[in-house]
């Protein structure tokens, strides 16, 4: 067995060599070694935590001591090994894209500096996850912030993308600020850097610091994650960053803010109360709800997609807080259900999401188009773009078998698990945010409707959706590789969540993979301590032994066991679901040909109204489908209508009208705005002060002298 | 709410019983022309050429008439006129494939209305067939939004030169068997205002009619004639009686 330590050097070594390589390797074969090297270090990653995930050995490395402040580390413990693991499991098959999606970039804009801040913002990634102590946390962090900022403004000459990589900017160090400041108070109970120092300090800390601690990380880490009120740079980066960035932007970077927030608020210092709880329950629904109402509305994908990233940040986030809750009112069982659903759900985001945006990428490299209205019947040309985004977008809806449906399946079944808690207050907390995520799902399963129905059936409502083509195999391999995964999660969870148990475990001190994956292939007759033999034996008789013998693991349902009068809280099995529905499938096809055999079928053109010839762009567009969605919710869209005429000879003749409708999101709307508006008040407040009198500033010096001076002397 | 049902209750049954009893009510229908009769003055005040002299014959080209009544209003000598109202009829020859309209529909036939460039008279009719006094629902007849749920085209109108193309797609959109209805004078020859630069001659010359109903525009009754022609359910010899010649003209 290799040393992970190895491991990890050697996945260093891959990133070093792929930025020299990088530096100078002609632009034109740059793409193709970026994925030559770029591959083999996802893989490296991938084994490297993987193993960590499954052996359970934490990787620790010890860099160099700060005098006062102790050793910095590098340590990898489960936690971080399953973020890493994500990651390389979102850079393996977007570093194949790239090099076939870079290409249009050939020429104009340097594929040098693309594919050595690739390699930069990889290393930096697995560096921050394996970051044992702040200083290197907060290095790191920076270098990702700034890397992944200029690889998002990729394309730098446009104004709109220029004030988007602002805007990530501000706000992401803004958040970075606050993180830190979150740090520095644990620091001065703590006095040494490293997290394990820290986490053994944190108990001592009284309830105001405990609080500054979590307000300042929780708000300065969803910066990153996307959450409301600082979501605002997640829209405007996406459609300005290369789609291959923009996969790992949601895929890869959102996580990084998730794993800011649990790496303080879960394992450093776990909450005491369930105040903190219900705020992250609370602003991770309110993310979700308003993150898919705004994606139901977009019709530029890749906005479409950032908005929905903003929806699924929420869900994991809620997930955290029932965590939380659970944690801090003594439910270390449904915690860990809790945690497992949010992690669970943040693994399928990463895939499906980077899915989408591959599948994104590869439409508008093939038809040069991203609005949905524009777009229409891909599928004829794009097939395999077509069905790859299709089982995105059936993973994203929650839809089983795939994916998305075990964790928002877990993450429901969590809120309701609510009952169990003494508190009336926090219930109703629970059930109103329950409420509001069923509402999520339900408007996510819209939004993806339209988001594949518009785009690839129907008819093409734009010349240049007439003309794509079907993406070259580089392109569509990676989408496969991802869709084959989310499909693999999907069906599955009972293999997946023992995994995770294990790197919940130590946050929440207790094993949940027997509540949530009972060891049927492993029981028999007779029972164990936690299952009853009669309980056994019920399920045994439904069938829950199925495959026992010839497959390993515990078995294929996931299930939780509630008290005497209640004794299945909830259960389910998407891997016999998928067998019992491709059969159903299979059986319906077979019935309805033998039905319909003797019967002769004519293929005739599409009823049209009898229209002389029917234009595509009559047809049904992604803003008709999800109009409803805007009428029902216009309290929160608060659409603005505009109406520009231009008129000739005194004003009586039009020769253009132009209808169109403005919308400032609403947490601009609430939230940014006002703040602006009050900062601006405050600068021109002090603005008053500059009178140009040089007599003045004279003065301010000698008064500013005077009250340092006085405080001086009171101190 | 009670009001509303008891008022129901007290109203009773108000369909007519067409076409299992006559429907005898004035006014029901305007009334034709008799096919032959001889030849009077009133041939000359024909505008539209329904009435046409052959030999001492008068001739009546129902497909043409108007219900203008000039022919039996202000003149000495009226024009022969028929009551009733079951004037629909077969298009005969019309049908290439040798389908003959019926047995296939059961008791139940979808409807697809079009208006071929009507003046309105006609659909305003035909709208009637599906309020509570004609109630063509009883007779399992039903208007259908989309041709491709349709078994017959309702067609009204001249077929204007915008609804050629409209009206040709809406009846390939049938799935067969398909029958094709044409309504009212301009229906079958244009009317008024066929043919002529904007217009044509009627549904004939775009697709095959099965059952023509004259009239201008035909009363309800006369659709549903028509309409049980198109299922053969109208086999028995016409309703007509002298009763409803009082429908008829009264002022004759
Ligand atoms: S009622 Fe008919 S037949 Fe008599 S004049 Fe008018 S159009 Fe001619």
């Amino acid at each position: 067995m290799v040393e992970t330590g190895t491991i990890f050097t050697l996945f260093l070594f891959l990133c070093a060599a792929g930025m020299a390589l990088a530096a100078v390797t002609p632009d034109r074969r740059n793409p193709g070694v970026l994925a030559m090297v770029a591959v083999p270090a996802s893989l490296v990653a991938i084994v490297m935590s993987g193993d960590v995930l499954l052996s359970g050995r934490p990787f620790e490395a010890a860099l160099w001591t700060l005098p006062g402040f102790g050793p910095m580390r590098l340590s990898m413990d489960r936690l971080s090994a399953l973020f890493v693991f994500v990651t390389g499991l979102v850079f393996l098959p977007v570093s194949i894209y790239t090099a076939g999606y870079m290409g249009r970039y050939l020429g104009r804009h340097s594929l040098r500096t693309f594919g050595l801040f690739y390699h930069l913002l990889f290393a930096s990634i697995v560096l921050l996850l394996s970051a044992g102590d702040v200083l290197s946390f907060f290095l790191t962090w920076e270098v990702m912030s700034i890397v992944s900022y200029l690889l998002v403004n990729y394309e730098h000459g446009k104004e709109e993308n220029t004030w988007a990589g602002y805007l990530m900017l501000a706000l992401g160090e803004a958040g970075t600020i606050a993180a830190a400041l979150g740090f520095l108070v644990l620091l001065a109970v703590a006095g040494r850097l490293d997290f394990v120092s820290l986490k053994a300090a944190a108990a001592g800390l009284g309830d105001a610091g405990r609080w500054a601690v979590f307000l300042l990380t929780f708000f300065g880490f969803g910066v990153k994650a996307g959450l409301v009120p600082t979501n605002a740079w997640l829209p405007r980066a996406h459609p300005a960053a290369p789609a291959n960035m923009s996969a790992i932007l949601s895929g890869v970077i959102l996580n990084l803010g998730i794993y800011g927030i649990v790496r303080v608020n879960v394992d450093i210092l776990p909450a005491a109360q369930a105040g903190p709880g219900l705020i992250v329950l609370v602003i991770g629904t309110i993310s979700a709800l308003v993150g898919i109402l705004y994606a139901t509305t977009e019709n530029e994908m890749k906005k479409m997609l950032a908005h929905s990233s903003i929806e699924n940040m929420g869900i994991i986030t809620a997930g955290l807080g029932a965590g939380l809750v659970f944690i801090a009112s003594g439910y270390p069982v449904l915690a860990g259900i809790a945690f497992t659903a949010a992690f669970y759900h943040m693994v399928n985001h990463s895939l499906y999401k980077a899915l989408l945006f591959l599948g994104a990428g590869a439409v508008d490299v093939s038809a040069g188009e991203r609005d949905m209205d524009r777009l229409g019947g891909l599928i004829r040309v794009m097939p395999w773009t077509g069905l790859f985004f299709l089982v995105g977008s059936l993973s994203i809806a929650a839809l089983p078998p795939f994916n998305g449906f075990v964790s928002e399946w877990l993450t429901l079944q969590t809120m309701l698990r609510s009952a169990e808690l003494p508190s009336t207050a926090v219930k109703i907390v629970f059930a109103l945010c329950g409420a509001a995520l069923a509402l999520t799902a339900a408007l996510a399963v819209t939004c993806f409707v339209k988001a594949f129905a518009m785009s690839f059936l129907g008819h093409a409502r734009s010349g240049k959706a007439l003309k794509a083509v079907e993406v070259r195999r580089s392109m569509t391999l990676p989408m496969g590789m991802l869709a084959v995964c989310c499909f693999l999660f999907g069906i599955l969870p009972t293999y997946v969540i023992p995994v995770m148990d294990q790197a919940i475990a130590p946050m929440t001190n207790q094993r949940i993979a027997d509540d949530l994956v009972p060891p049927f292939f492993a029981l028999d007759a007779g029972g164990s301590a936690k299952f009853s033999p009669a309980f056994v034996a019920e399920f045994h008789d439904l069938g829950a032994q199925t495959g026992k013998g010839i497959l390993p693991g515990r078995g294929w349902v996931v299930l939780h066991q509630g008290a005497e009068r209640n004794p299945v809280v909830f259960a389910m099995s998407t891997s016999y679901t998928v067998v019992v529905l491709s059969l159903l499938l299979i059986g319906s096809v077979l019935v309805i040909r033998a039905l319909t055999r003797a019967r002769t079928v004519s293929v005739k053109p599409a009823w049209d109204g009898g229209l002389r010839r029917l234009i595509p762009e009559m047809t049904y567009t992604a803003t008709g489908f999800s109009n409803p969605v805007r009428v029902i919710f216009a309290a929160v869209f608060r659409p603005m209508t505009f109406d520009e005429r231009k008129e000739t000879i005194a004003e009586h003749f039009r020769t253009a009208i132009r209808n169109g409708r403005k919308e400032v999101h609403v947490m601009d709307r609430v939230v940014l705005q006002p703040l602006i508006k009050g900062l601006q008040a405050v600068a021109s407040l002090l603005g008053r002060m500059h009178s140009g009198s040089v007599n003045v500033y004279a003065a301010y010096v000698f008064i500013s002298l005077i009250l340092v001076l006085a405080c001086m002397r009171v101190f | 709410m009670l009001n509303w049902v008891l008022k129901g209750l007290k109203t009773g049954i108000v369909s007519t019983g067409y076409p299992d009893r006559e429907e005898t009510a004035p006014g029901v229908s305007p009334g034709l022309p008799a096919g032959q009769q001889p030849a009077g003055p009133a041939a000359g005040r024909c505008l539209t050429g329904a009435l046409r002299l052959g030999g001492a014959e008068l001739q009546v080209d129902r497909a043409r008439c108007v219900h203008c009544f000039r022919c039996i209003r202000g003149t000495e000598s009226p024009a022969d006129w028929q009551p009733g109202y079951e004037w629909a009829a077969r298009a005969a020859g019309d049908r290439t494939a040798g389908w003959v309209p019926g047995s296939q529909f059961g008791r139940s036939l979808h409807i697809r209305v079009v208006d071929a460039g009507a003046c309105g008279a006609c659909l305003s009719e035909i709208e009637q067939l599906n309020k509570p006094h004609y109630n063509m629902h009883r007779l399992g007849f039903f208007l259908t939004p989309t041709p491709r749920e349709a078994d017959v085209l309702l067609v009204a109108g001249p077929v204007t030169e915008h609804m050629k193309t409209a009206l040709r797609k809406a009846y390939e959109a049938m799935p067969t068997p398909k029958g094709v209805i044409a309504v009212g004078a301009c229906a079958l020859s244009g009317g008024v205002f066929g043919p002529s630069f904007a217009s044509g001659a009627g549904v004939r010359d775009v697709i095959p009619v099965d059952v023509v109903i004259p009239g201008c525009p035909p009363p309800p009754l006369a659709m549903l004639h028509g309409l049980l022609l198109m299922v053969s359910r109208s086999g028995t010899p016409a309703v007509t009686s002298l009763k409803s010649q009082a429908g008829g003209r009264r002022d004759g």
